[in-house]
């Protein structure tokens, strides 16, 4: 057949958001991509410039629909960084739980997307039903379903409600045994496996030359995570080591991109269970609105010249924020505010590893990469 | 001779034929045409009924559908529809009983309790508990969402009918007549009962197998005329693994004949009722074959490429829409219900009662038609089973399994035809150690094949199922020529 150019987007089953992909095939082939994005653009840095510290959370949270807490949260620690707060460390776990849970959401959210993207869409309904356990509980501490505006400079909105910690443990259990459901619909059904083993390749370095991160680089062998390898928050004290994968010499394909996120769910659910043990002052307790043990005083304007940076381990990979205080001529609005987001590197890189491989293996190679288009637009 | 059984749809429509022409053409002077006219109202009235017996009891494969398929999924809204009648949310349900005077209630509190305490929600999390709800499972005997497809239906026919500007109009619209028109032929030659069918030729097996190989050409056309990429590429895919599964199912179904020793479906039913025994426990292979291939005939998952609504939007038919859309869902489901009903026909032994003769006597008021439908359904159960757990192969996949696999194992079982009628059968009932040998070999290998492979063998060793790619690896700067 002739060579074709092929438009998938901005509304097509595979995107998994508002982009273009357009496609070159050679008959099924894939023979070149081009990878079209900003389609939802809203301009958020600028937006952080006219809004001051404490407003901007809310924005922080729409960067990401899948994964709201973890965009939140990032940014609220590199406030942290630039008006040098000092955290409670109740709040530090509190926060740990919220964001873990909110891995964990993400993760359902995108294993359920993938399945469709391979044909299936029996395990789609059973991730959503996982993962409206986990909305629950993320709705007990933000009080909404999808946008939490839960982190606070110095601390967090609210402490854990009462009888969360019993909830939170009965809750991860089931999800823990629930696991067992996917990998017997996945790992070992013989349909997933050819449709996802030795498709969609991608070589470690590579992805470390195109700035690759999350669980994406981490299928691939690489042992990089920043809540492993930079620890921030109290990831150095709870129990937990990064999940890795070990791929074939040809480099990470779907499935070693499926395994690394299931074994990370599992890995977030056991930190879950762990901080609630650990939690200075008990899990059980409950403190009132702006108690000293969950929030700390902290300034509201930044100095002239200072900056604040943190990275963190969003649910796709590392979200950084660089925030440039006001002073006296902005007043209580940071000079300049950078977002940093994993897929928008992710994005052109993954679509270049489909080339050479069919039309139907287009959405099982994106979709493994998880992409998520808020955040890459910002 | 099977005898047949008192519900002679056939016989009565003859009848009322014959008196009609008696009594209408008898009187007039083309009463020398008297027979002739009978046949054709016969036939004319045969056509009709089975058409509507068809498309009635076809509602009940779209119920399946949704409801097993929601059941295995666990979806929320569809399997609970009438459940909030005594389960409420959060375990409040409507205590409508208690307002029934002089304590006729009761039963239904009783009913109640004991549904609450078997598939209810008592969990102490009350959210935990919520997630569990969704396993129960509402109540099925009141068929909620039986009439879904009437209201489906509503909305097609007020949907507007557009055509793509730069579309093939004619071929477009030709197209979906081909489909329809053909899937419907199809039910004239499959035989409901021992008497109600429209059509017997006495080489029907071929007339079936030739029609149903017509729809794939009418997808072709559908995918080219669209003028549309994604419409083009699921028309070439129809075509391109029509080759893969077409021949095994054709050497599948030409077992089935040599063993009945005959290409009439009527007469294929009749061998199996005579001779005691399903072709199911005498071809458990070309059992299993048929049900691959005739999933891959009616383009359900895991062979659903041509529609492959992951990157395909909707494969051939996205740029159909409104009542052509519908008819033309309507016979991807009449596809469907034809495959059920003659893997009914072939291998479970048609609308013979389950048991067989040990039976027969007993059920004698139950007709042959109920048997039949009954074991379609089932079939179509099956049909949605596989659905709901196996995820969509590539084309390239399917190509090469059709013929590496189904092709050679095809023949094997052809081979296996033809020895059991030549050499085996010796003109009279099957010894019941033929059928029992041979299932007890087919379990035997099932279950052989079906133990998973030791999952911890298969770590740090090279993928399995490495596909060949023709380009080199991905990268920066290989994409440029």
């Amino acid at each position: 057949m002739a060579e074709m150019w092929i438009s998938m987007g901005p509304q097509h089953p595979m995107t998994h958001g508002l982009w273009t992909l357009r496609v070159k095939v050679d008959g099924e082939t894939v023979i070149d991509t081009e990878p079209d994005l900003g389609y939802i653009h809203r301009a958020v840095e600028k937006i952080a410039e006219l809004r001051d510290f404490t407003k901007f959370t809310t924005y922080c949270d729409r960067l990401c629909y899948a994964s709201a807490n973890t965009w939140s949260h990032a940014y609220i620690y590199a406030v942290e960084n630039l008006l040098e707060v000092e955290v409670p460390e109740r709040a530090e776990y509190i926060r740990l739980v919220a964001v873990e849970i909110q891995r964990i959401a993400s993760h359902l959210m995108w294993l359920g997307a993938y399945c469709p993207d391979v044909g299936n869409l029996t395990a789609f309904v059973w991730c959503l039903r996982e993962r409206e356990m986990m909305l629950d509980l993320l709705q007990e501490l933000g009080g909404s379903r999808l946008h939490y505006n839960f982190p606070r400079v110095g601390g967090v909105k609210r402490d854990l409600p009462i009888g969360f910690a019993q909830r939170c443990r009965t809750k991860i259990n089931l999800f823990l045994n629930r696991i067992q459901e996917y990998e017997a619909m996945l790992d070992e059904s013989t349909v997933f496996l050819v449709r996802t083993q030795g498709v969609g390749y991608a070589k470690p370095e590579e992805m470390v030359n195109h700035g690759v991160t999350g669980p994406n680089v981490r299928a691939g062998g690489i042992n990089y995570d920043v809540r492993w390898a930079h620890p921030y928050s109290v990831y150095d004290e709870v129990d937990w080591e990064p999940s890795v994968e070990k791929p074939s010499i040809k480099g990470a394909d779907c499935y070693d991109r499926y395994r690394v996120r299931v074994e990370e769910m599992q890995q977030s659910a056991r930190m879950v269970l762990d901080a609630l043990d650990k939690m200075p002052g008990g899990a059980d307790t409950h403190h009132q609105h702006g108690d000293e043990a969950i929030l700390a005083k902290a300034p509201l304007r930044a100095p002239e010249g200072t900056s604040g940076f943190h990275h963190f381990e969003d649910s796709r990979g590392e979200s950084m924020f660089y925030i440039v205080g006001g002073g006296e001529q902005r007043g209580k609005f940071p000079y300049r505010n950078s977002i940093r987001s994993p897929m928008f590197i992710t994005i052109p890189y993954a679509s270049k590893c489909m080339i050479g491989y069919k039309v139907a293996d287009i959405p099982a190679i994106m979709g493994s990469f998880d992409p998520c288009i808020g955040e890459t637009d910002r | 001779m099977a005898e047949g059984d008192w519900l002679d749809i056939r016989g009565w429509v003859e009848a009322l034929s014959f008196a009609i022409a008696d009594n209408t053409v008898g009187m007039s002077r083309f009463w020398r045409q008297k027979g002739t006219t009978a046949d054709i109202l016969t036939e004319l009235i045969m056509a009709v009924v089975v058409f509507g017996l068809i498309m009635t009891t076809m509602l009940v494969l779209l119920w399946i559908e949704r409801k097993f398929f929601a059941r295995i999924m666990d979806r929320r809204g569809a399997t609970m529809a009438m459940r909030s009648l005594w389960v409420g949310e959060g375990g409040e349900h409507v205590d409508w009983y208690g307002l029934l005077p002089f304590g006729t209630g009761a039963p239904f509190r009783w009913l109640n309790r004991w549904l609450n305490k078997v598939a209810g929600s008592d969990h102490e999390v009350e959210s935990v508990a919520r997630v569990r709800d969704r396993s129960y499972h509402g109540i099925w005997w009141m068929l909620p969402g039986f009439f879904q497809n009437i209201a489906d239906a509503v909305k097609f026919l007020t949907k507007e009918w557009m055509v793509p500007t730069k579309a093939d109009k004619f071929v477009f619209e030709v197209a979906p007549f081909i489909i329809i028109s053909s899937t419907i032929m199809l039910f004239a030659f499959i035989p409901l009962g021992p008497h109600v069918w429209s059509a017997n030729p006495d080489l029907s097996l071929l007339f079936l197998m030739a029609i149903f190989g017509i729809a794939p050409l009418g997808v072709f056309f559908a995918g080219w005329s669209s003028n549309n990429k994604y419409t083009l590429i699921g028309g070439i895919r129809s075509a391109a693994q029509l080759t893969a599964y077409e021949i095994p199912l054709l050497v599948t179904v030409l077992a089935v004949a040599v063993l009945s020793g005959s290409m009439n479906i009527i007469e294929i039913v009749e061998f199996q009722m005579d001779m005691d025994g399903w072709n199911l426990f005498l071809l458990p292979l070309g059992a299993a074959l048929f049900l691959i291939t005739m999933i891959a005939e009616v383009e359900r998952i895991p062979f659903d490429m041509p529609e492959a609504e992951a990157e395909l939007v909707e494969g051939w038919w996205t740029e159909y829409g409104g009542l052509r859309w519908g008819l033309l869902f309507m016979a991807e489901y009449l596809r469907a219900y034809a495959a059920c009903l003659l893997f009914a026909i072939f291998f479970l032994g048609g609308w013979e009662p389950f048991g067989g003769n040990l039976v027969a006597q007993y059920t004698a008021f139950i007709p042959g038609i109920a048997w039949l439908l009954i074991k379609s359904w089932l079939m179509f159960a099956v049909f949605v089973w596989v659905r709901a757990s196996l995820h969509r192969v590539r084309t390239d996949q399917i190509l090469e399994f059709g013929w590496r696999w189904l092709l050679p194992l095809s023949l094997v079982n052809l081979g296996i035809a033809v020895w059991l009628r030549l050499w085996v059968w010796q003109g009279e009932v099957w010894s019941p150690l033929v059928p029992g040998i041979i299932t007890a070999i087919a379990v035997a290998l099932f279950v052989l094949l079906a133990i998973d492979e030791d999952p911890e063998s298969l770590e740090g060793r090279e993928r399995p199922y490495s596909v060949h790619v023709k380009a080199g690896p991905a990268g920066p700067g290989t994409h440029k020529k």
